[in-house]
């Protein structure tokens, strides 16, 4: 991304020649001037059938009072209405503190893993590319299945976590177990991730102020923390933001395992979201919560667009 | 770049390495034991698994796969699985590709903003879009169709397309096709015979990323099929839906077949992971 300006031809300026020469193709001049345009016409047509249309028809949908019995146009007008319903909702109030929280748990987490597992993975040894393409299964396969599994492993009476601990822990059972496990789910998945990103950060840093650190007499803690960490900063920023917009529409895995409960204690907004819409037909008031969960998603994805930017400028 | 450092005696070096080596060892245990668990589970018997402690050593049995094999509705998932995948990642390279060429060689009114709209739908929560194309979907008669779903898909594996290939394309030197517009190719003759025979690498990886995409999915799925056109992942969540009873044989053999072609997949594609990803595209 980036350099957007620079290096591309604008519309038609080489086929004035190819047109002088062989006057008379104006078919094939006017595909040609229009080549751009009839390009890209598809992708606009797809992108508003199933997103543009959608999300304006969501948006319309949020302000009216609509149940799935009445026609798609037959509901009552509600102006606000259903935001309010859902900002004074308590479980829709702690269900999008729990996701801030769970978002910034697992989020920070995942990169402190991750880096950990990049610098690991960036010291040159002799199979070190078996452990790069052996720690990067986890985030590969299916999160339903990957869930599943978890599901099991922490199964009270026959999982493999209570044997080798040697407990009977319900862990999925009770609040705040059950938050833990789903964050840990998270992490195990993603971590690796986070540790791809930084791996090809770190891979990508200038050689020459690591060297002249080192020979300057700094320590492996100072180079690190002085001269690494800073170069890999832009890096670290793009791991972050793509994981807090990741996390915060996290839904697979706490549908398999918990489906957000015990006691709401995992409700993160997909899930409450799902429930109030797929559940309890509720289609208005999910409408809502869902343009809400829409707008913090795109504050991250405008931060997001601003740090790539930035970083592939400098 | 080697971070261990170059300076001591040739034996610390040798300690170092030993030491990261099992520092390494240690988390790919930790991190595959779920996966050595999921596949040791598949291999006993439900005596087994009930009767014998969790880590206990066993004799393993097929069994289980052969009773998954032997059921209707894995069968029918895989079909269905298969289809949709396919057609979201044939739709999406159809519709996606042309359009990545020209944002990545033509500098044209609106590209930025198509762009940003393509990360937005790639970014923005499934579920928000999701509501309100069930009931679109359900008043145009879509609903429990593959069609559906197809649809559906193509909210992450287009943007992903025209992410991955726009980069692929800018990679390439552009005097390519600037000489055959020079000795009279028409813009799409130039992109049909020149650009695309030499862009087949990128093609293969926005191909593997957005099909795992599609096989990994489940929300879509779980709303828009019914249980005839649901998918592997759908089946799965089903499996371990039920509170009593779960067959955990079941479960745990179809579990490993779901996964075993992602992650054949994904060391086919090791070598392009890197660009998806930094570019954002995979996973969700």
């Amino acid at each position: 991304m980036g350099g957007f300006g620079e290096a591309t031809a604008t519309g038609g300026a080489v086929t004035t020649r190819s047109s002088t020469r062989r006057g008379g193709r104006s078919a094939a001049s006017w595909s040609d001037r229009h080549f751009h345009r009839l390009a890209v016409l598809p992708t606009t047509v797809v992108m508003l059938l199933v997103f543009g249309i959608p999300l304006l028809f969501s948006a319309w949908l949020s302000l009216e009072a609509w149940s799935p019995d009445q026609r798609l146009f037959g509901g009552r007008f509600a102006g606000w209405d259903n935001y309010r319903d859902l900002l004074t909702d308590p479980e829709f109030v702690s269900s999008l503190t729990l996701t801030l929280f769970y978002t910034a748990a697992t989020v920070t987490t995942e990169l402190l893993a991750g880096l950990g597992i990049a610098l690991l993975l960036n010291i040159d040894l002799p199979w070190i590319g078996l452990f790069r393409t052996l720690l990067v299964v986890p985030m590969m396969i299916t999160p339903v299945v990957a869930a599943s599994c978890w599901k099991l492993l922490l199964d009270p009476d026959h999982g493999a976590i209570n044997a080798l601990i040697g407990q009977h822990i319900v862990w999925l059972g009770r609040p705040g177990t059950a938050l833990l496990s789903v964050c840990v789910v998270n992490v195990w998945q993603n971590a690796p991730y986070v540790a791809i990103l930084l791996l090809a950060g770190l891979r990508s840093l200038p050689h020459e102020p690591l060297e002249a650190a080192s020979i300057d007499g700094a320590s492996r803690w100072q180079v690190f923390w002085h001269v690494t960490l800073p170069l890999l900063k832009p890096y670290i920023l793009v791991a972050l933001l793509l994981r807090m917009i990741f996390e915060f529409r996290a839904f697979d895995n706490i549908y398999v395992l918990t489906s957000g409960g015990p006691a709401n204690a995992t409700m993160t907004l997909s899930m409450f979201t799902y429930l109030a819409s797929f559940v309890r037909f509720d289609m208005s008031l999910a409408a809502a919560s869902s343009w809400l969960m829409l707008l913090i998603s795109l504050v991250m994805c405008l931060l997001f667009m601003a740090v790539v930017r930035r970083r592939d400028a400098t | 770049m080697a971070a261990l450092s170059p300076v001591g005696s040739r034996r610390a070096r040798r300690m170092k390495a030993g030491a990261v080596y099992v520092a390494l060892a240690a988390l790919t245990l930790v991190f595959l034991f779920p996966l050595l668990w999921i596949i040791s589970l598949s291999l006993k018997t439900r005596l087994q698994m009930v009767s014998l402690s969790p880590l206990a050593p066993f004799w393993p049995t097929l069994e289980n796969y052969a009773a998954v094999f032997s059921r209707a509705d894995f069968g029918g998932a895989f079909v269905n699985s298969v289809i949709v995948s396919a057609f979201a990642v044939s739709l999406s390279l159809l519709v996606g590709v042309p359009a990545a060429y020209a944002m990545a060689r033509f500098s044209f009114l609106g590209r930025n903003t198509l762009f940003f709209a393509l990360l937005a739908m790639r970014m923005l929560p499934p579920i928000a879009v999701l509501v309100p194309m069930y009931v679109l979907f359900a008043t145009l008669g879509l609903t429990t169709t593959r069609t559906a779903v197809v649809l559906a898909y193509t909210t992450f594996s287009l943007p992903l397309v025209v992410w991955i290939m726009r980069g692929f394309f800018e990679d390439l030197p552009r005097e390519l096709e600037e000489s055959a517009w020079v000795d009279g190719a028409t813009r799409l003759r130039a992109f049909l015979h020149i650009v695309l025979p030499l862009i087949k690498p990128g093609l293969v990886a926005a191909c593997i990323l957005c099909l795992q995409l599609a096989w990994n999915d489940f929300l879509f799925a779980a709303v828009l099929t019914s249980n005839a056109t649901r998918t592997l992942p759908v089946l799965m969540a089903a499996f371990s839906g039920g509170d009593t009873g779960v067959d955990w044989g079941g479960m745990t053999a179809s579990g490993v077949l779901v996964i075993l072609p992602v992650i054949l997949f994904s060391f086919l594609a090791q070598r392009h992971l890197v660009a998806g990803l930094s570019s954002g595209a995979v996973k969700g």
